[in-house]
């Protein structure tokens, strides 16, 4: 074996020409044998990496409240931050405000790079592909036990060091920190970014308050705004709500005759009052004047007046919420993917937006979006002018969580109803 | 070479090739060498064509993973399952067939922009190859330079244009009440698509027109024609070709076409594009938006098969 040089042994030298045939030969044949290995099973039909099914995944609701298994392990604490690191932010568009992560990046001396998604169910796929591969991500609620349960490649988000992350403690609701939310007790995987209610936002220039006090959801299917109605085009918040306004009291339901209803509720904005289903609606097109009402998020319709055109007051932003019977009510999470590259980085990331200044800064300055912090007093939100008074109801409390309607994860079988549903009203019927 | 040969080997096959290349200038190949040229051109197939089509087959004949239901391609046609497909293809017939309407609106759309295309770009391309004298590569420098800005730019500077307080109601409203342009009107997804594709359909008839011969016209007049009756019986049976091209080059990206609705319309104005589209990312349905894909392949494929047929026809014509 001495000094031989391991093309010694082939038989023969390959002329310019064979290696080239058979290069190109190669590059045909390795998708196909990949194929062939691939072939000893059938996909989708072995058993996930860890042994178990679809119907182990737990389904968390506010009543159902679950504690996700462990699956991997926390960084320590010792672990040194990565000095220099490009941090891999993976969020909705416009979700976070610029300057903040700018203070971040001078802080520890990284570079932050910003890559968004404009659905949740984007951005799953996407990170399930490997296509974009963060440090950080911000799923939806729904979506955190099967990230814990992964594929068969393993999970796809790492549990959390809760020494590293301490302003978790320190300044985060104790429902969302100890005990922990409904979806991640013990806050093992997640810590909150944000909270929100979901109602209707409408030009107070042409709706008055008492009027949308009465009117309320009818707002959105008043022939008077026929072409001038925004509804979101996320399928779980626009039947959602649908079914809420029917009549309904279950934003997670599997009743299939209620989602139908609220399907033909849907497509009555798009065809009969030329109504569109998309994202800007609220936070740019209704302060433009594009709109009159529009499904609202509560964050959305506060980061709104940042798209005022010059010379309109916020005055004109006017937000509905249900004062008397409860209505939808959510919040959103930060995570660590387990492709991170840089997990003490990313942990001191999640810190960071947990932080009481930086936290509100992006809240305040620009997101919309609340945190949920004990140092944020929701009743002095409007005297420090972050929320416009016209937009008192737009103010999340603790509190209302207790009562209102959270939308939880679906099982396969009626999340299949839903989509359904949901091409139904895409293809505009 | 190739006449050293011949003379030391008179006689049998070479003797004819060496004939062959005689009469070709001299050179004689190897038979691997003229057809080795479209290689390039068979890698770019397959790399470009074949695979990812039969990637989008092994996805809409495949499954999904159960979990988060993202599509899993199958590779292997002997598993491949149908039940996706045939569910997705009854959608357009039966039940309540809710994908029938934004397949007639795809068409509908797509045949009203490409006649106003050809209408149009006629005029223009006519205009432009016969009367434009000294102007006509200003003409053609101003018909191709919006192509140096993005669609998506123009297309956004069109909501503007477009929107409530926009300048087109500004205008409109000295004739008539302003109107809700992006509410989702046919209308402007119409202008939309027109407005997109349309330099595609000037520039191969300008090239056919331009190329007419001036002698053919002027025999026309001659023999009696009227203007209006050389422009029927010459010019445009001379732009057949051209008219053909210019409408396969711009119905078939329309058909498939889904920004412009997304842009410029609502749900309501939904074409077969937007499903494709809204399915690809959606939990579940990736075998759908496959199925789907593979539709609508069919459906471009038959103007592409009767363009093909004709320019054949045309060409053993001549």
């Amino acid at each position: 074996m001495a000094g031989k040089h391991p093309m010694d042994g082939s038989p023969r030298r390959w002329s310019r020409r064979q290696f080239l045939t058979r290069a190109a030969g190669g590059a045909i044949a390795v998708p196909s044998m990949a194929a062939v290995l691939a072939a000893c099973d059938k996909p989708g039909t072995a058993p996930s990496g860890n042994g178990s099914t679809v119907t182990d995944i737990p389904i968390a609701n506010p009543d159902d409240r679950v504690e996700l298994p462990l699956n991997g392990t926390a960084i320590t604490t010792d672990t040194p931050i990565e000095a220099g690191a490009t941090l891999q932010v993976y969020n909705w568009d416009a979700y976070m405000y610029k300057a903040v992560l700018k203070a971040f990046e001078e802080e520890y001396g990284v570079t932050v790079e910003w890559t968004t998604f404009n659905n949740m169910e984007e951005g799953i796929q996407k990170l399930i592909s490997g296509q974009v591969q963060p440090d950080v991500f911000f799923p939806t609620t729904d979506y955190i036990s099967r990230l814990v349960q992964g594929t068969d490649d393993g999970p796809l988000i790492q549990p959390l060091n809760h020494e590293l992350i301490p302003n978790l403690s320190a300044n985060v609701w104790p429902s969302f920190s100890d005990p922990g939310p409904y979806y991640d007790v013990g806050a093992q995987y997640t810590v909150p970014y944000t909270i929100y209610t979901t109602g209707v936002a409408y030009r107070r220039d042409r709706i008055d308050d008492a009027d949308a006090d009465a009117q309320g959801y009818e707002m959105l299917w008043n022939p008077e705004h026929t072409g001038e109605i925004a509804y979101y085009d996320s399928y779980r918040d626009a039947i959602g709500m649908a079914l809420i306004r029917n009549g309904g009291t279950d934003p997670n339901t599997g009743d299939p005759a209620e989602i139908t209803e609220a399907k033909e509720a849907i497509l009555e904005i798009v065809n009969d009052l030329e109504g569109s289903l998309r994202i800007n609606g609220t936070y740019a097109k209704l302060p433009e004047g594009e709109f009159t009402v529009s499904q609202s998020w509560s964050g959305d319709i506060v980061g709104a007046k940042w798209y005022l055109p010059k010379g309109t007051g916020q005055d004109v932003l006017g937000f509905w919420y249900p004062e008397s019977e409860p209505g939808l009510i959510g919040n959103d999470t930060i995570v660590i993917p387990t492709t991170s590259q840089s997990p003490r980085l990313a942990h001191e990331f999640l810190n960071f937006f947990l932080d009481e200044k930086w936290g509100y800064m992006n809240f305040a300055d620009w997101n919309g979006y609340q945190p949920p912090f004990t140092s944020i007093d929701p009743s002095s939100l409007i005297d420090d002018k972050v929320v416009a008074p016209t937009l008192s109801r737009a103010v999340v409390t603790e509190e209302m969580f207790e009562t209102a309607l959270i939308q939880s994860q679906l099982t396969p079988e009626v999340d299949k109803l839903w989509l359904d549903a949901w091409s139904e009203i895409q293809a505009g019927g | 070479m190739a006449n050293a040969e011949a003379t030391a080997e008179p006689r049998g096959r070479r003797k004819n090739r060496a004939d062959e290349a005689a009469g070709r200038g001299g050179a004689w190949f190897p038979n691997w060498y003229w057809p080795s040229f479209s290689l390039p051109g068979i890698i770019w197939l397959l790399a470009l064509f074949v695979m990812p089509f039969y990637t989008v087959l092994s996805v809409a004949f495949g499954t999904v993973e159960p979990l988060f239901r993202s599509p899993l391609p199958v590779y292997q046609p002997w598993w491949w399952s149908f039940a996706t497909f045939s569910e997705t293809t009854q959608k357009f017939y039966a039940g309540n067939a809710v994908y029938q309407e934004p397949l007639i609106r795809t068409f509908i759309y797509v045949i009203a922009a490409s006649t106003i295309c050809l209408v149009l770009g006629y005029a223009v391309a006519y205009y432009t190859a016969r009367y434009a004298g000294k102007y006509r590569v200003l003409i053609l420098v101003a018909l191709v330079s919006p192509f140096w800005i993005s669609y998506l730019m123009r297309i956004y500077a069109w909501q503007s244009l477009l929107q409530a307080d926009g300048y087109v109601n500004d205008v409109w409203s000295i004739f008539a009440a302003p109107t809700n342009w992006l509410s989702g009107k046919p209308l402007t997804v119409i202008l939309g698509l027109v407005y997109g594709y349309i330099p595609f359909m000037i520039l191969p008839l300008f090239g056919s027109l331009d190329r007419i011969d001036q002698r053919m016209l002027e025999a026309g007049r001659d023999l009696g024609a009227s203007p209006a009756r050389t422009f029927w019986r010459v010019t445009l049976p001379l732009s057949k070709p051209a008219i053909l091209a210019g409408l396969v080059i711009v119905s078939l990206p329309m058909f498939g076409d889904y920004y412009t609705n997304d842009l410029l319309g609502t749900q309501r104005t939904s074409m077969l594009g937007n499903l494709i589209a809204n399915s690809v990312f959606q939990a579940g349905q990736g075998p759908e938006a496959g199925s789907l894909t593979v539709v609508l392949m069919v459906i471009v494929v038959v103007p592409m098969l009767y363009y093909l047929r004709e320019t054949k026809r045309a060409a053993e014509s001549l």
